[in-house]
């Protein structure tokens, strides 16, 4: 495997603030990686600095380049989207084309044309008159037609609703993911795109907390339902973190063997979202 | 290179189309106005007992008439230049302003542009678009307005053959109105180039905060050292007539003299003649107002670049 992007000690301070804090971790090529934290955990500080927007600490690469001075260079084979990476208003669409066909090197307007026949947009409207869904629609066909190495996605379907969030990463997955590209994508809503990843990352405080494969969350990480007697028992095994629902608790273990707590309760692989709290929360206990 | 740098000029006559509607609303207006007053005498032109196009043509001989008909297209051209001076200070302050504001300048920075390339596009549009617009608006404005006067004269009974196309200095006044409104956004360059850094760097109310140093300066100067060479290297960039273009035409009109206008006129006369290439090229002022454009830019494509605006 080849890693396409490389951080080794990668940091970013405002001030006293750490946003990134002395982070290390390898993407690498043809993994759906979902980077995921709090609000102000330093996620988007974290993509600026891989999308060569703002400079940092440490050693970055991505693609082989140093993303803040061979910029240029790099954004030929990258593509984001970022939730403030808003379209321009008061470009129409075939203008918009026109632009990108000239200006990147990577961009195939036929697939451009093909993506957009499957929507509503018209090619003289002006972005302004269109709805936010379909201007992400647009963004997306655009950005699918241009043949990245990585593609990073910052929160891209805020704002949107549950038809078009849907759409959204079906065409990603469908008409965009090959296997051999590789995408970066922040987002709240994880349980959206939990079936897609083939990895998570998650980021709390400036700090990689988590960086694993999807496949290996069973292996290290157990959801334990249980209440009365056993709970204490479960407890003694050192839960990451513990939650109650129904007066019923729910323990999340990271590392303690799959036998010691099937006869504790209801054991299974807890979602990314629980997970992603337990860590958190387990952090900050 | 030179298709982004295309690409990108496409981008700015979209995004601002005042670029060329300006000086076509300005050419439309002029028209207009024209057709109005050639109306207008037509109307009440009995009344005045004028019949100008026999007075014209028995008065007037060709020398004349040429300076006569090249001084109304340079009072029609210097509605053009005011207008554009206005057009390149408003278009600067925007240019990296409203990408800003829109929120659009992360989607132009996803794609392979560098900054030093984009605002490279906005100083293209200054120099070189602005001024191309104008004089094609200027040529078709010209043409216009001969063509009304032209019908006028012929619904009169006067040849506009002989009066107007064969004596008008078309070509002359052209090349002199081309190297002025080239002049022109050279000599305003040092604003230029400040006016594009505030455009970078304000976070709102550019207009504002370009035009209040350029006040406060040149008074600080004066409490402090009770000099005014700010105000007054300020000043001269807002003023088109102190452009060394004019340094000819200065001459000219020192020794003017009017009890002796036949000897002026006896030769026809060049404005491109009048115009002074030799101390425009060889100006400090215009050097150093352009190496100031350069530093302001540069500033520019430095916050650009670096500024972390979240």
């Amino acid at each position: 495997m080849t890693s396409l992007v490389t951080a080794r000690n990668v940091s970013k301070h405002f001030g006293s603030l750490r946003a990134v804090d002395d982070v290390s971790f390898d993407i690498e090529k043809g993994k759906i990686v979902g980077l995921i934290g709090p609000n102000g955990a330093g996620k988007t500080t974290l993509l600026k600095a891989l999308l060569g927007l703002t400079d940092c600490q440490g050693q970055l690469s991505v693609l082989g380049l140093d993303p803040f001075r061979q910029r240029k260079q790099m954004m030929n084979n990258i593509c984001f989207i970022a939730d403030v990476a808003v379209l321009p208003r008061w470009i129409r669409v075939s203008q918009l084309l026109d632009f990108v066909a000239s200006t990147h090197p990577n961009f195939s307007r036929p697939k451009a044309e093909q993506f957009l026949s499957a929507t509503k947009i018209l090619r003289d409207s002006r972005v302004r008159e269109l709805s936010k869904g379909m201007v992400t629609q647009l963004h997306l066909s655009i950005i699918m037609a241009i043949d990245a190495k990585l593609l990073v996605l910052d929160e891209p379907t805020l704002g949107l609703d549950i038809i078009f969030r849907k759409e959204f990463y079906g065409n990603l997955l469908n008409d965009y993911f090959d296997g051999e590209r590789t995408i970066l994508i922040t987002t709240h809503q994880v349980e959206e795109i939990e079936n897609l990843l083939t990895d998570i990352m998650f980021i709390n405080a400036g700090k990689i907390i988590l960086d694993t494969s999807m496949e290996a969350i069973p292996e290290s990480f157990t959801e334990l339902l249980t209440s009365g007697d056993a709970a204490e028992s479960a407890r003694k095994l050192g839960p990451l973190h513990e939650r109650d629902v129904f007066g019923k608790h729910v323990m999340t273990f990271e590392n303690v063997a799959r036998e010691k707590l099937e006869g504790l309760g209801e054991v299974h692989t807890p979602s990314v979202a629980d997970l992603f709290v337990a860590k958190v929360k387990g952090a900050t206990a | 290179m030179i298709n982004q740098q295309v690409a990108l000029l496409r981008r700015e006559l979209w995004e601002h189309r005042s670029i060329w509607v300006t000086p076509a609303a300005v050419a439309t207006v002029i028209s207009l106005l024209a057709v109005a007053m050639v109306v207008a005498i037509g109307a009440f032109g009995e009344a005045m007992n004028a019949d100008i196009a026999k007075i014209a043509d028995m008065t007037a001989p060709d020398n004349v008439r040429r300076a006569a008909l090249a001084a109304s297209l340079v009072g029609n051209t210097s509605v053009f230049l005011i207008a554009m001076w206005f057009l390149i200070v408003f278009y600067c302050l925007d240019a990296l302003y409203a990408e800003r504001k829109d929120k659009s300048i992360l989607f132009w920075r996803s794609l392979p542009i560098t900054d030093a390339e984009t605002v490279v596009s906005k100083l293209v549009v200054v120099f070189l678009a602005i001024p191309v617009a104008t004089f094609a608006a200027v040529v078709v404005s010209h043409l216009l307005n001969l063509i009304i006067v032209s019908i006028w004269l012929a619904t009169e009974g006067a040849s506009p053959g002989r009066m107007i196309w064969g004596a008008v200095p078309l070509f002359d006044t052209w090349g002199a109105v081309l190297t002025v409104l080239i002049a022109l956004p050279i000599w305003m360059a040092p604003l230029v180039g400040w006016f594009l850094f505030v455009s970078a760097w304000a976070k709102r109310g550019p207009l504002l905060r370009a035009a209040l140093p350029l006040a406060i300066l040149p008074i600080l100067e004066y409490i402090v050292f009770k000099s005014g060479h700010l105000w007054d290297a300020i000043l001269t960039r807002f003023r088109l007539d102190a452009m060394p273009i004019f340094d000819g035409v200065k001459r000219v009109g020192a020794n003017f003299d009017e009890d002796d206008m036949q000897s002026m006129l006896a030769e026809n006369i060049s404005l491109i003649s009048w115009l002074d290439y030799g101390s425009f090229l060889t100006s400090i002022e215009v050097w150093a107002g352009l190496i100031v454009c350069g530093l302001f830019s540069g500033g520019a494509i430095w916050l650009r670049r670096y500024r972390d605006d979240s």
